[in-house]
């Protein structure tokens, strides 16, 4: 008897076997595939329910999206010839690093995507590769319900009152941590650029409990881990509305710009469709969908926003000027002693 | 009760050889004729040559040269599992993951025989091994003895014609051991099987073997029935090797054995002999007598008490050391530091190849 | 004298083993109670119990496709890496093989590179080739990292295995092929069975080889539950833990009720 189970258990993992090397066999037709990287979580639900089908639609294309870090070795890893990706959509910092292994273009012209004539400056700024379609701003995230005067200044966050309740970056994996490195050496030293005054105001950070996603600075601002944290306004303002106690605050010094940028690859063997996806992504109506879902600011000036985004996210030519863009070109080549100094220096 | 369905059958090795690694012979052009339904022993010390020599027969080892005949058909090309033999280990070698009668089965299950058949054939080897009633027993639950045994009724009950035995009773404690040579002695008269049993236990090969082949580093050194290998070693070795025995070196002169210093030892001659060479006498072959002419004078330096019998030995003037036994008749009343003298009877003492 | 220092034995051996089985429980307790609570963070004491975390886990599409697919490829890495695994062994303790050793060590080999590297390298491997990411590449992934268990447990029990048993069944007339199947194998499966289930385990956790190796909407529980996490840190993540957890284990069941892990060789 045990010898029939066993031939049948073998049976079944024999036939499941066949079943998936059979599956990939999926017939390509003519259509074209775009290739591209974008977040999951909120933002990705809204591409996959609504955003990519339009595209796919309008343009009787596929478009394939990786969900999966990390997107830039993957990029790294194929053949330039042959890219994995037609657009990558990530941080300013990998864009950066992208740009300079020559695995995305540096630019668009308004030839190419004609809506960027209608963005923000910022969105193709010096600072940036390729195009911003949103950005959130990096500020301070804080509980309403201990006794705290909501922060005006960054340097709140050094306020001795907050020692075991401050939240923080691990500087190496998260560019948040690292934009806020470049916001203490302009606040304690000469600008953005004055890492050893950035370093002695890290210390006085101390202690300082870090994380490596956002999302889990997220968790502990709302279970009261933290009282404040450095947060973008994305990841505060998504639970408005759902009576949490917490709130962002944009300091007086201005907020860092946490950019969604879009580049296209070089060798996309579907550049047009790249270009034309680019293009989609900074068209009004589709703006408005991501901005209002996720809580990001549109990079297209004529988006128009329902009032409860209005109020607070960055859509004004006045609000906008508070947008402090870092130079990732500049950090990325010191990244490696940068790391280095800061885990000396926070290991006591 | 025979339970041998087929005749026993002799096997002939011829100038086999076998090497390993390319260098050590282990066995070295090696001929010996087994009569069918003999029991016969290979024995020597570890390395001699007579595992691999049973090995060669059941065919897990290759010779290098020689034939391998068993009932008159050469087999030394044939794979094992085609040579019909049966085959005891020393360490058993049963299956752990069966039963005491799936092991006994097994080589009627590969012979593809009925299943009732190979029911009837397994109930009747488990009952003369005295194992009926432990059928579904797993070896690890059985004792050594038991296990030889299912080891024993596994290589019979395909009724082979030569049934090969590696030390099958080495593993055993001392008393099992001689109940389980007797028993296996019987069982291989009862079925008539022509049984090559390996063995470095003398005793053991001299109270089983019809014949014994003594090997010494690869070779034959004698082939013969107990009491010839005992009584009449031809080699140095083979005298040495077999029980307790005084060597004396010297040389034949005419028609006398002299040793050290112009002393005529009890010997055989044919009076043509000449030259150096050896004769051995068995202790229980020497007799204690008194200060006579012709007799080894000395004095009894230790006396050992082995029941039955008395061990002396006697250092003698020469400063040589003679080992003689002497049956308890309850009558003697030698001690140590007696003087002596050791004779023997000519017809004793074996004259040895140097 | 001697009662009272055995019982003080006796209760620094019980403590040890708590703390040890506590050290190794706590981190699974703390999941659970993560997953029945209806906070989207780890709140302690617990606010209360509900199943919504579960069943956003299962309402999930992207959960339950690659929940599926880690389950099909594990199934698939379990048999060809019992299979394979199990021959190198053979081949490395009996092939009389020159440089087994270094063979071994070869074979094994998969295991001391970290499994990042492997993957990036099968990734870089497959699109060089020009074959893409197909599923049985990543099939062959796993089954690289998860041949070296197969490997291990099958090697030690062949280095107790004595070889005489075969002999003894050789010479009652079975031929090579039957002494494999009648003797060899049934000696060799509670290793070879082992090795399986490691192989499995490793497959259905796999995270680093997997990272490289899966496609958009490919993607295995692994990887899922780690892009989740970027984004949205809830209890679904504990739920997926939990329903990992239980999976994994009932696949252990399975295979020792199916197959039979018992030893009744002594290792």
């Amino acid at each position: 008897m045990t010898r029939l189970s066993r031939r049948a258990a073998l049976k079944v993992a024999a036939a499941s076997a066949v079943a998936t090397l059979a599956a990939p066999a999926i017939l390509h037709a003519q259509v074209k595939t775009v290739k591209i990287t974008t977040w999951g979580g909120k933002w990705g639900d809204i591409m996959k329910a609504s955003v990519l089908p339009a595209f796919e639609k309008e343009f009787k294309c596929t478009v394939s999206a990786d969900q999966a870090f990390p997107f830039l070795p993957k990029l790294q890893a194929s053949s330039k010839s042959d890219p994995l990706y037609d657009v990558l959509h990530t941080n300013s910092n990998e864009q950066w690093m992208a740009v300079n292994e020559g695995l995305v273009m540096p630019k668009f012209t308004p030839k190419e995507v004609p809506n960027i004539a209608d963005v923000y400056p910022y969105a193709v700024s010096d600072k940036i590769v390729g195009v911003s379609i949103f950005t959130s701003a990096i500020g301070l995230g804080y509980r309403t319900d201990k006794g705290l005067t909501p922060p005006k200044s960054w340097k709140d966050l050094a306020d001795r009152k907050l020692d075991g309740a401050r939240g923080g970056y691990l500087i190496p994996v998260n560019s948040l941590g690292q934009a806020h490195l470049m916001m203490l050496g302009k606040l304690y030293g000469k600008g953005m650029q004055d890492l050893d005054a950035a370093y002695k105001a890290l210390e006085q950070l101390k202690p300082i409990k870090m994380v490596d996603f956002t999302g889990q600075m997220e968790k502990m601002l709302l279970a009261g881990e933290v009282s404040m944290g450095i947060i973008h306004d994305s990841g505060v303002l998504r639970y408005e509305g759902q009576n949490q106690p917490v709130d962002f605050a944009i300091p007086s010094e201005g907020v860092m710009a946490l950019e969604q940028v879009l580049a296209v690859t070089p060798g996309s063997k579907v550049k047009e469709l790249a270009l034309a996806y680019v293009d989609f992504m900074l068209r009004p109506d589709i703006q408005k969908q991501l901005s209002e879902g996720v809580w990001y600011s549109p990079s297209n000036k004529k988006v128009k926003l329902d009032a409860k985004y209005d109020a607070r996210l960055f859509n004004t030519e006045e609000k906008v000027a508070k947008l402090i863009q870092p130079d990732w070109n500049w950090y990325n080549a010191r990244k490696d002693d940068i790391d280095a100094k800061v885990a000396r220096l926070l290991k006591g | 009760m025979a339970q041998s369905g087929r005749p026993p059958a002799s096997i002939r090795i011829d100038g086999v050889t076998k090497t390993f690694d390319g260098q050590v012979k282990a066995v070295d052009d090696v001929t010996l004729d087994i009569e069918a339904g003999e029991f016969f022993s290979l024995l020597g010390p570890s390395g001699c040559g007579k595992t691999t020599t049973l090995r060669l027969i059941a065919g897990f080892e290759t010779a290098d040269a020689g034939r391998i005949v068993v009932g008159g058909q050469d087999i030394t090309d044939l794979p094992v599992h085609k040579r019909d033999m049966g085959m005891v280990f020393q360490s058993y070698a049963l299956f752990p993951h069966r039963t005491v009668a799936e092991n006994v089965a097994f080589g009627l299950r590969m012979r593809g025989l009925p299943k009732a058949e190979i029911a009837e054939r397994v109930a009747a080897a488990l009952k003369q091994v005295a194992l009926d009633g432990y059928e579904a027993r797993r070896p690890s639950q059985l004792s050594g003895g038991q296990q030889q045994r299912v080891a024993l009724a596994r290589a019979i009950v395909i009724r082979p014609a030569v049934l090969l035995c590696d030390e099958p009773l080495g593993a055993l404690d001392r008393k099992l051991r001689q109940s389980m040579q007797f028993e296996l002695k019987q069982l291989q008269k009862e079925l008539g099987v022509t049984l090559v049993f390996v063995t470095h236990d003398q005793e053991e090969a001299l109270a089983m073997s019809d014949r014994i082949a003594v090997m010494n580093a690869g070779k034959v050194e004698q082939v013969g029935a107990p009491s010839e290998i005992y009584d009449r070693p031809r080699t140095r070795f083979v005298a040495d090797f077999i029980g307790e025995i005084n060597l004396f070196e010297g040389a034949w002169s005419g028609g006398r054995f002299v040793t050290g210093k112009d002393r005529t030892l009890p010997a055989v001659t044919n009076g043509a002999r000449s030259g150096t060479g050896i004769i051995a006498v068995r202790p229980e072959k020497t007799r204690l007598v008194g200060e006579i002419d012709g007799a080894l004078g000395g004095r009894i330096e230790t006396a050992n008490f082995l029941g039955g019998q008395v061990l002396y030995r006697v250092v003698t003037d020469e400063g040589r050391a003679v080992l003689a036994k002497e049956q308890n008749v309850g009558t003697s009343s030698r001690k140590v530091g007696d003087r002596v003298g050791v004779a023997w009877m000519p017809s004793d003492a074996v004259s040895l190849e140097a | 004298m001697s009662a009272r220092r055995l019982d003080a034995g006796r209760v620094a051996y019980y403590t040890l083993n708590g703390a040890i089985l506590t050290f190794l429980l706590l981190p699974l307790a703390i999941v659970a109670v993560f997953a029945l609570n209806p906070t989207p963070y780890i709140s302690f004491p617990p606010v209360g119990v509900t199943l919504r975390w579960f069943e956003k886990f299962f309402a999930n599409e992207d959960f339950m496709r690659s929940l599926w697919l880690s389950l099909r490829v594990a199934a698939m890495v379990l048999v060809l890496s019992t299979v394979l695994g199990a021959m190198c062994a053979l081949a490395l303790a009996r092939g009389r093989l020159p440089g087994a050793g270094i063979l071994t060590a070869f074979f094994m080999s998969p295991l001391m590179l970290p499994a990042i590297l492997t993957g990036l390298a099968l990734f870089q491997v497959l699109l060089l080739s020009g074959v893409g990411r197909p599923v049985w590449g990543l099939v062959m992934g796993h089954t690289l990292v998860a041949v070296p268990y197969v490997l291990r447990t099958t090697l030690a029990v062949l280095a107790n295995f004595d070889t005489r048993v075969e002999e003894a069944a050789s010479s009652l007339g079975a031929s090579p092929v039957r002494v494999f199947f009648e003797v060899t194998l049934p000696l060799i499966r509670p290793g070879v069975i082992a090795g399986g289930i490691f192989a499995f385990i490793v497959s259905f956790d796999q995270f680093p080889i997997s990272l490289f190796l899966v496609l958009p909407k490919g993607e295995t529980l692994p990887v899922v539950l780690f892009n989740y996490m970027k984004f949205d840190l809830d209890g679904a993540i504990a739920a997926a833990s939990m329903v990992s957890i239980v999976m994994a284990l009932s696949v252990v069941l399975l295979l020792e009720r199916v197959i039979g892990l018992k030893a009744y060789v002594k290792l």
